[in-house]
């Protein structure tokens, strides 16, 4: 071990023990129908269904208490995503966004999710008079017979139109596409990605459909593996998004995101790079080190006390809506817990780290080298580049082509460090 | 000469062409002698394996002893030593023959003389038996048992008229048949005073008491507390009880000339009692040993691995508990790259090996894996040595090999005229070469030819009863060694050697197998990284090939804070995944992908 790596490695370790989140995420797990490939937390309502205001005053009531408890104190972004936060109206998003900023003053990102048939003009104004910086939009296709296959409640004319109307009112937009989805083909899947760009939006998200168990896609062709959804037709598909959307002005920062200059999601970076984060709403998770922990305990008494070994809490909300309407103390919710020491919290951060095309940095790898031993790092990065999943540029560690579509080889490789087995725990 | 009467002892053996019903006629013994109750009649009582029963065939021999009331009045000591019914037991037949004076040789009323009717009934005029013919099955309407009874005489040049008519399902006639063997059957003949001779004809071990050898005494008496010697291990142990079976085990105080009966050895060892070994009196020993038996050769050969390499050493355990009662099974270890630690093991034939590999699964509790099986090939080398190569991994290179010559055995198939040309056509593509063919009767041929064992060893019997409708019999013995046109077939997966997917067969076979092999492993090996291609070859030469295309994309694009626990828990399973895969060289593949591709072989 030399000094340098301590070094490095020690400035890392300062983000493992921050006691507040960096990132808070809420969720809203109401949409107007479910899509086909959809196995998110999400039930579909009617707009006016008294459940959303109750859940809406829940979470408002939620964030007080994680602000009492410190909880907020270093929050820099926040995400309101679903579902389809947009279907609870605008008022009630004004009140969720507006908490947002009075609890978390240091919020510099503040995304909404969005679906296209229900950003209407008022809820577009009231995300910017409210304080919304940003808005992600679920295109998902800009082709009729997709959207219609995916089980989409919008048309192309719609999303775009919308997506239009986003752009207009100054919001920063992101579009989500989905790809080797039933009726794409490799023209119409170039199309999408032309018109997206064409959009002006200075973010795009793309993504493989991943045929899910219990979801209607998957219940139907999950077990014939349809020529549609091929990993070889995937691969292409990513490869168009790539050379489309980096013709258009977008640099890939992460496998399935791309960005014009200074319009990466600075919100979704921190999962990738070892930042706590506070989720908030049904299946919602949080990251938190020890003492963040430790401050959510002081409320959450149902909390167990971890052992000493412990460096890094992911806790996931296992209450449904109708519960956290009816008790939103956050001592009344129930959670499924993640225990990981400080070794598998490395392995899980060189996991993550790699889906970035920065890759993982010498602050990183000396953490690392330090707590999952120096040998073991090196031999995992070795069979890495062997492979050719990754490759050193300077003191980076970033993926490769292959490494960007067998990214299962590579985190893999790299989880495999991770000592001992998770502990997980219920409360 | 003692004065021990041996005349009321009859000692003889039921042999029967699969089917004819041996095992149903020795039930109708025991339950006419009063043996075992009716109520207690268990069907097919002598057959005491779980396989046996299940599979209505007779594996290993038991020896029954039964008093007879005769009609003159006498009682006789009936010593009933069952035999398998098998082809493949041949050996086992001829083993208990050597303990017998008789042989009833029983023909099914309906099929008449089949194949292994002849070589039943040659062995036992070979080993100098009285024959006792039954034609059983009368009770059938498709019965012809006169027409049998003319089929006894005509091939098998037993008096025709010495055949009683019987039913085992019935029990008609099974008395006659008794009556039969009182006078057909000779008594044994010995000395009581003489050196201890005695055959050990089978032995099993019990956790409790040790070895029990069943055991044939020609001279001398055998009694608890002896000091027996046996002269081909050459070791003594110390008799702790000797009896009979009825057919439950009942002490007796001695065994005496002409009996047949267990010795308790009280040996701890299973491998120290060797079948076919004679005993005598450790201080009087007898000058010469019985002949003891021709010696069984295995013949088939294959690879048997654990699935999971932690059972070796219970399966090494496994084979040699087996040994104590089958002393015809071989083995000696092997390894495999594909398959880990296991055993080339030698049997008698394809029944033998499927007996086997059962009872170590059943009894032993082992999950196996076969390769598929091989013979005892004679590979000579361009230095002018002779190599026995049992294992495909054990040929030499070609550049090596002068020739090689593979067993040939001269075969008889037994069949309805009408099926004769679909037997020579099977017989061809097997490579065969016909010999002879007779008309039995109007409605028997027999046809005989030489065939290569590897070639009956793969689906040669299937097929036969497949192609008859289950009219034609098989019967075999092994000939000589002949030279054939014999190739190694490699598997190679990116280049490297599969060893468990290596085969020895014929130039002309090669290359469909190759195809068979190359497309069947595209379908199981998952896609890796990179393209795999898949090689069928001989020597450096490839003759069939596919590819496993590369995986272009595995990768699950969305993860959020909420998707990272299932990300890292499919990255897991996809770990445990590989666990259970095997590495040949660069390229992952699963345990299930030899399996299946052997299996292939099979069908």
């Amino acid at each position: 071990m030399d000094g340098s790596s301590w070094g490095q490695g020690s400035a890392w370790m300062a983000r493992l023990h921050d006691a507040s989140a960096h990132a808070l995420y809420l969720h809203v797990p109401f949409c107007v129908r479910k899509c086909a490939y959809c196995d998110f937390a999400s039930r579909a309502t009617q707009a006016n269904d008294p459940l959303m205001a109750a859940y809406v005053g829940a979470l408002r009531q939620q964030m007080r208490e994680a602000h009492e408890l410190g909880l907020l104190d270093g929050i820099q972004t926040a995400y309101v995503g679903g579902g389809t936060p947009t279907l609870v109206g605008a008022s009630l998003l004004a009140s969720l966004v507006g908490d947002v900023r009075e609890l978390a003053p240091g919020v510099a990102e503040l995304s909404c999710e969005a679906n296209p048939d229900s950003l209407g003009d008022e809820v577009l104004q009231t995300l910017v008079r409210s304080g919304a910086t940003r808005v992600s939009i679920g295109v998902q296709s800009l082709n009729d017979a997709e959207l219609q296959a995916l089980g989409r409640v919008h048309d192309a004319r719609t999303a775009c139109e919308r997506v239009r109307a986003a752009v207009a009112s100054g919001l920063d937009v992101s579009c989500d596409l989905m790809c080797a989805t039933p009726c794409q083909d490799d023209a119409s899947w170039q199309s999408t990605l032309a018109q997206v760009a064409g959009l002006a939006v200075g973010h795009a998200s793309v993504y493989p459909l991943q045929l899910e168990e219990g979801t209607p896609l998957g219940e139907r062709w999950a077990d014939e593996g349809p020529a549609w959804n091929d990993p070889e037709v995937q691969a292409r598909r990513m490869e168009a998004a790539a050379a489309v959307l980096g013709d258009s002005g977008y640099v890939r920062y992460e496998v399935a995101s791309y960005a014009r200059e200074g319009k990466v999601c600075r919100h979704n970076q921190a999962y990738w790079t070892g930042r706590p984060y506070l989720g908030l709403g049904v299946a919602a998770s949080s990251m938190l080190t020890r003492e963040g922990y430790q401050r959510l305990r002081r409320a959450c008494v149902q909390l167990p006390v971890i052992d000493d070994d412990v460096s890094r809490v992911r806790l996931t909300v296992a209450s449904g809506a109708q519960d956290i309407a009816r008790e939103p103390a956050l001592e009344a919710l129930r959670f499924d817990i993640e225990l990981l020491d400080e070794a598998q919290a490395a392995a899980e951060d060189l996991m993550l780290g790699m889906r970035l095309s920065a890759g993982v940095g010498p602050e990183l790898l000396g953490h690392a080298r330090s707590t999952l031993g120096e040998a073991r790092v090196d031999g995992a990065i070795a069979s890495c580049v062997e492979r050719d999943l990754a490759a050193w540029d300077g003191e980076r560690l970033e993926p490769t082509h292959d490494g960007w579509l067998l990214g299962n080889e590579l985190y893999g490789t790299l989880w495999d460090l991770a000592p001992g087995e998770v502990r997980e725990a219920s409360a | 000469m003692s004065t021990y009467d041996t005349s009321h002892i009859r000692n003889f053996s039921i042999v029967a062409h699969i089917d004819h019903g041996k095992s149903t006629i020795s039930d109708r013994i025991l339950e006419l002698t009063h043996t075992v109750d009716e109520r207690d009649m268990e069907s097919q009582l002598l057959d005491t394996m779980d396989i046996e029963r299940e599979r209505g065939i007779t594996i290993k021999s038991n020896a029954v002893r039964v008093a007879y009331d005769a009609d003159d009045g006498e009682t006789y000591q009936f010593n009933l030593i069952d035999t398998p019914g098998h082809v493949d037991f041949t050996y086992e037949v001829s083993r208990s023959l050597a303990a017998c004076e008789g042989a009833v040789l029983v023909v099914d009323a309906t099929q008449g003389v089949e194949a292994q009717t002849v070589s039943n009934a040659l062995l036992a005029m070979d080993a100098n038996l009285d024959i006792v013919p039954a034609i059983n099955k009368i009770d059938l309407p498709s019965a012809e048992p006169e027409r049998v009874r003319a089929e006894i005489e005509e091939t098998l040049a037993v008096p025709g008229e010495d055949a009683v008519c019987v039913s085992g399902k019935t029990g008609e006639g099974i008395h006659d048949l008794l009556e039969s063997i009182v006078f057909l059957v000779s008594p044994p003949e010995g000395d009581a005073e003489a050196p201890l001779k005695a055959l050990i004809l089978d032995s099993y071990f019990d956790a409790y008491r040790g070895v029990v050898a069943t055991v044939r005494v020609f001279d001398g008496i055998i009694k608890p507390g002896d000091t027996l010697y046996m002269m081909q291990a050459d070791s003594s142990f110390l008799v702790d009880d000797v009896g009979v079976k009825r057919p439950m085990e009942t002490p007796l105080p001695q065994l005496g000339v002409g009996e047949v009966g267990y010795v308790v050895t009280g040996l701890k060892d299973p491998a120290a009692v060797r079948v076919g070994d004679t005993l005598t009196y450790d201080e009087r020993r007898c000058p010469e040993p019985l002949p003891g038996y021709r010696e069984a050769k295995p013949m088939v050969f294959t690879g048997i691995f654990p699935i999971d390499n932690k059972e070796y050493e219970n399966l090494r355990d496994a084979l040699e508990k087996l040994r104590v009662n089958d002393p015809s099974l071989t083995w000696s270890p092997e390894t495999s790259v594909a398959l880990g630690f296991g055993f080339r093991v030698g049997f008698l034939g394809l029944l033998h090996m499927e007996v086997v590999k059962e009872r170590l699964e059943r009894e032993f509790d082992l999950d196996l894996i076969a390769t598929s099986p091989s013979v005892d090939y004679h590979v000579y080398t361009t230095s002018g040595e002779m190599l026995e190569v049992k294992s495909p991994q054990d040929l030499p290179r070609p550049e090596r090999i002068a020739r090689i010559e593979e067993p040939f055995l001269k075969a008889s198939v037994i069949v309805p005229p009408a099926y004769m040309g679909a037997v020579i056509q099977l017989v061809i593509e097997h490579r065969g070469i016909q010999d002879n063919m007779v008309y039995l009767s109007e409605n028997s041929v027999e046809i005989t030819f030489h065939i290569p064992l590897a070639e009956l060893i793969l689906d040669f019997f299937d097929q036969l009863k497949s192609r008859t409708k289950g009219y034609a019999s098989l019967d075999y013995e092994f000939d000589d060694y002949r030279p054939s046109e014999l190739v190694k077939l490699d598997i190679l997966l990116a280049g490297e050697e599969v060893d468990a997917l290596s085969f020895i067969v014929h130039k002309d076979k090669a290359y469909p197998l190759a195809r068979g092999l190359c497309d069947k492993l595209k379908e199981i090996i998952p896609r890796q990284q990179f393209e795999v291609p898949i090689q069928g070859a001989i020597g450096n030469k490839i003759i069939a090939r596919s590819t496993v295309k590369a995986v272009r994309k595995d990768v699950l694009a969305k993860c959020y804070g909420g998707d990272i626990s299932r990300k890292r828990k499919l990255l897991e399973k996809q770990k445990e995944g590989k666990r259970r895969m095997k590495s040949i060289g660069s390229v992952e593949v699963p345990q299930e992908a030899f399996l299946a591709v052997l299996k292939v072989d099979d069908e």
